[in-house]
């Protein structure tokens, strides 16, 4: 025998080349393969679901995955600007608008098997309101729920408020069956994880931390049936770095990239077999600063620091700017607000006032951002540089979202980030989320993580909704006001308005951008064109 | 020799220790509060507080310390704060993608290396020899996420020959799905005869294997050129010369016999050195393995994860040289272990 390591090592490379030889397609098997592909893969650069399974309290990215297995009463139609029927075919409300009937689909069945009916909706959404977890709240105005007849749902509200849109929200809104585990907590079920949801696509794993997070199945009970052309699987897909996604998407192994960074998504352009959509959002990037270790000349002189045209330039389309805290195409945009633009001689001014500043002392400060997101850490990037030159120090750390988050609720003040990038985008098409949750005072942060009270604003936030469902200009005019107030202020540094920059594959059609559910794409809407 | 080696176990003792109070001071030192992420986002504060109980962060650091010290000794590495499971059992989840990835790099890279080495001392100064050394530095100092991009891009983009990223096509998630038996996805599905699933694995494999090769095969390269000039000319060599043996046994056999050993010892070092360099490369092409798991690891500040990877590292640095000192004294009767 003479060598036989070399020879078995020159085996195995062979056999290696060959099974890769097998393994390997070419370009028509590429297309082949993707053409007859009845899985649509969702690329995500990072894990979906954060936040639990309780269509009830989860209110984080799981929307992206829930909303193809979960479902609401109404949905929003960007197209029309309205609510559209969902699991409610239709509804009236009283003309005091204190109360609202919906009638129910008929023949709708969850995906443990029971049939949705009045009493079972009423089930979830008092459970959804006791639990009081995620955006709850648009259940606020409800004060009883009744279930008259098998389909027909009847809320008693507190006040006036406009509930089909509140009954679009998606966050907390989900009609699901209560009594899918038996006598057994409900809530251990749904994190097993399990899912008890009307929708399209029912749960088929979840492989926590893998590539291939969640995968789901058609429903074959579904109420809008499976004829003509579907998908009849959705896979969320982790690619933690934006290239790989690119060229996963160009050679027909992902369908739909959800970010990427503005240079990687505008080389895409003309590729074949991709498609490129931008559209205006109502997601927008924001800085809450730290009210209770920073100043208010601190959060002023920091909101003038920051070069935001700069930052708009860097994200080359990916980002619009911003007036105040609510994007242009929804109720309390105005654009004509007293907004912070990048100023370094009044930010000078206001940190030499307190001490700090050029030729002073240094302000040390923390900022924290979502590990994975090219876009953020290109405006911490800049954000860093532009404030150094106001010796104002930014310590940059990027951090896994759940990190970054239980970090600024940490009950130890000294965790606490100074500033804290986060995405923000509103629980139906209304602004009163991000004033209720991101503006009024909490006790223990949950997204106040500007950790921000003032009595005042927090009345103004209260009166706000019913305000604006008797006397829609009067409401409008005082989200004006709020957003003066909150401007003056400074406890968050509004970045800029999101342009969504989606890559995705163009085998095929139906896919349309909806504000009102950020990220999320409704994957049974979706038309397969090589099947 | 078993003196030998009970001496080199101590000393990795010493050294695994050193690492870990090292990585467990600096883990403690960076800002946030595991016991919140371990909590989850909807815990109150009582509920983060009894996490910090669990987890034992109220009580001092030493205590933490020598209690983490104690654990390592009865198998217990701690459960790490982001997936909530034993760190020993995610490493050894992870741990096989990374191993497979680098064995199959250091078969591709031994297997080419070797014999370039030897046809670059066979004809120094001639234009294979130059090809080969230019070759063998580009292998060394390209930066391994340049490279991997570019694979990417040459044999997935353009030429379609090699798939993107991942550890096989997601279809045959559903088609025929991989029966785990030894985390090594090709061994796997060759044992349970998943021809379908074999194929897509290796063929996944290839394009990161070849990356993560590109360092010691440059390195391996080199050293075998240089150790075979080195003994050319000494008189054994041209003792079989003259016997008649042919130029290609004289290589094959005796010069290649004393270049082996520093060879040896090359593989031992970057077998450890391409375990951590494969974290870039597990990133980029989407690889399951130590690295993915590191990267989240780290994300969440989740502390025993972070340090049960560097343990595993440190171990699997001391065991590899270990092996090579033992190998070493076996093919070369001038070394003796003591």
């Amino acid at each position: 025998m003479k060598r036989p390591g070399a020879l078995l090592l020159a085996c195995g490379s062979a056999l290696t080349l060959a099974l890769a030889a097998c393994g390997g397609a070419s370009p028509q098997q590429h297309a082949a393969a993707h053409a007859v592909s009845q899985t649509f893969t969702y690329d995500t650069f990072a894990p979906v679901m954060v936040d639990g399974w309780d269509p009830a309290t989860e209110y984080s990215d799981g929307i992206i995955a829930m909303s193809n297995m979960y479902e609401t009463l109404t949905r929003y139609d960007p197209a029309t600007h309205q609510v559209e029927p969902l699991l409610a075919t239709s509804w009236t409300s009283a003309p005091n608008g204190l109360s609202w009937t919906f009638q129910l689909r008929h023949g709708v069945h969850f995906h443990t098997g029971r049939l949705m009916t009045a009493s079972a909706a009423k089930a979830a959404i008092e459970r959804t309101t006791k639990l009081n977890g995620g955006a709850a709240y648009v259940w606020g105005a409800v004060k009883t729920i009744a279930a008259p007849g098998p389909y027909t749902l009847v809320f008693h509200l507190k006040y006036p408020s406009p509930l089909d849109l509140e009954a679009s929200a998606d966050y907390s809104a989900y009609i699901y069956d209560t009594k899918a585990a038996g006598r057994g907590s409900l809530t251990k079920w749904l994190n097993s994880p399990h899912d008890a949801g009307t929708g399209p696509y029912t749960l088929q794993t979840w492989n926590k931390g893998q590539e291939f997070e969640v995968i789901q199945k058609a429903f074959p009970q579904y109420w809008g049936g499976w004829s003509g052309s579907h998908f009849n699987r959705v896979v969320f897909r982790v690619v933690p770095q934006d290239t790989t996604s690119a060229q996963l998407l160009r050679s027909g192994q992902v369908s739909f990239v959800e970010q990427m960074s503005p240079t990687l998504w505008s080389s895409l352009r003309g590729a074949p077999g991709v498609r490129l959509v931008s559209a205006a959002s109502w997601q927008n990037l924001l800085g809450q600063l730290n009210s209770k270790t920073l100043s208010l000349p601190e959060r002023q002189a920091i909101s003038y620091g920051i070069n935001y045209k700069g930052i708009i330039a860097a994200l080359q389309g990916a980002a619009i700017p911003s007036s105040g805290i609510v994007p242009a195409g929804l109720l309390g945009h105005f654009s004509t607000l007293p907004n912070y633009s990048y100023d370094p001689a009044r930010a000078t001014q206001l940190l030499n006032r307190i001490g700090y500043g050029p030729g002073k002392k240094p302000l040390n400060l923390s900022l924290t951002y979502t590990q994975g997101d090219t876009n953020e850490q290109v405006v911490a990037t800049l954000m860093k540089s532009s404030l150094a030159k106001l010796n104002i120090n930014l310590s940059v750390q990027s951090l896994a979202w759940p990190t970054q988050w239980g970090k600024a609720k940490s009950a130890s003040a000294a965790q606490h980030q100074d500033i804290f990038m986060e995405y923000w985008w509103p629980d139906y098409a209304d602004p009163y989320s991000w004033f209720v949750n991101l503006l009024q005072s909490e006790k223990q942060p949950y997204f106040n993580l500007s950790y921000y009270s003032n009595p005042g604003l927090d009345k103004q936030i209260n009166k706000v909704e019913s305000l604006v469902a008797t006397n829609r200009s009067a409401g409008q005019q005082l989200y004006h006001s709020m957003q003066v107030t909150i401007l003056r202020q400074a406890p968050i540094a509004f970045l800029y308005n999101d342009n969504y920059q989606y890559a995705m594959s163009a085998d095929f059609a139906g896919f349309q951008v909806n504000q009102a559910y950020p990220n999320v794409v409704f994957a049974y809407d979706l038309k397969p064109l090589g099947s | 020799m078993t003196v030998y080696i009970a001496r080199r176990a101590a000393l990795a003792v010493l050294v695994a220790a050193g690492v870990i109070i090292l990585t467990f001071v600096i883990a403690h030192a960076v800002p946030g509060d595991p016991a919140a992420t371990w909590a989850g986002p909807h815990a109150t504060a009582a509920q983060i507080a009894q996490a910090r109980r669990f987890l034992g962060l109220n009580r001092p650091l030493p205590v933490q310390l020598a209690s983490y010290f104690a654990g390592i000794a009865s198998g217990n590495w701690g459960v790490s704060i982001h997936t909530h499971q034993p760190v020993l059992y995610d490493l050894a989840t992870a741990a096989p993608a990374s191993l497979e990835l680098v064995i199959a790099a250091l078969i591709i890279a031994v297997a080419v290396s070797v014999p370039l080495g030897l046809v670059s001392a066979r004809w120094p100064g001639r234009p294979a020899d130059h090809a080969i050394r230019a070759g063998a530095i580009l292998g060394v100092s390209m930066p391994i996420f340049w490279m991997a991009l570019i694979f990417q891009l040459v044999f997935s983009q353009r030429l379609h020959l090699l798939p993107v990223a991942g550890e096989y096509a997601p279809g045959l998630l559903f088609s025929n799905p991989l029966a785990r038996h030894t985390g090594f996805d090709v061994v796997d599905a060759l044992i349970t005869g998943n021809w379908p699933m074999l194929g897509s694995t290796a063929s996944h494999l290839v394009l990161p294997a070849l990356v993560v090769a590109a360092y010691p095969a440059g390195l391996i390269a080199r050293m075998v050129r240089a150790q075979v000039l080195d003994t050319v000319g000494e008189t054994h060599v041209q003792m079989a010369r003259a016997l008649g043996i042919p130029e290609r046994a004289v290589f094959g056999r005796y010069l290649m016999k004393l270049a082996w050993n520093p060879v040896a010892a090359a593989i031992a070092l970057v077998f450890g050195y391409s375990l951590v360099n494969t974290f870039l490369v597990e990133s980029i092409f989407d690889w399951p393995g130590l690295g993915s798991y590191a990267a989240a690891s780290i994300g969440t500040l989740d502390t025993p994860a972070i340090l049960g990877v560097t343990l595993f590292i440190a171990i699997v640095y001391v065991i590899a040289n270990l092996i090579v000192d033992i190998v070493q004294a076996a093919l070369d009767p001038r070394i003796r272990l003591r």
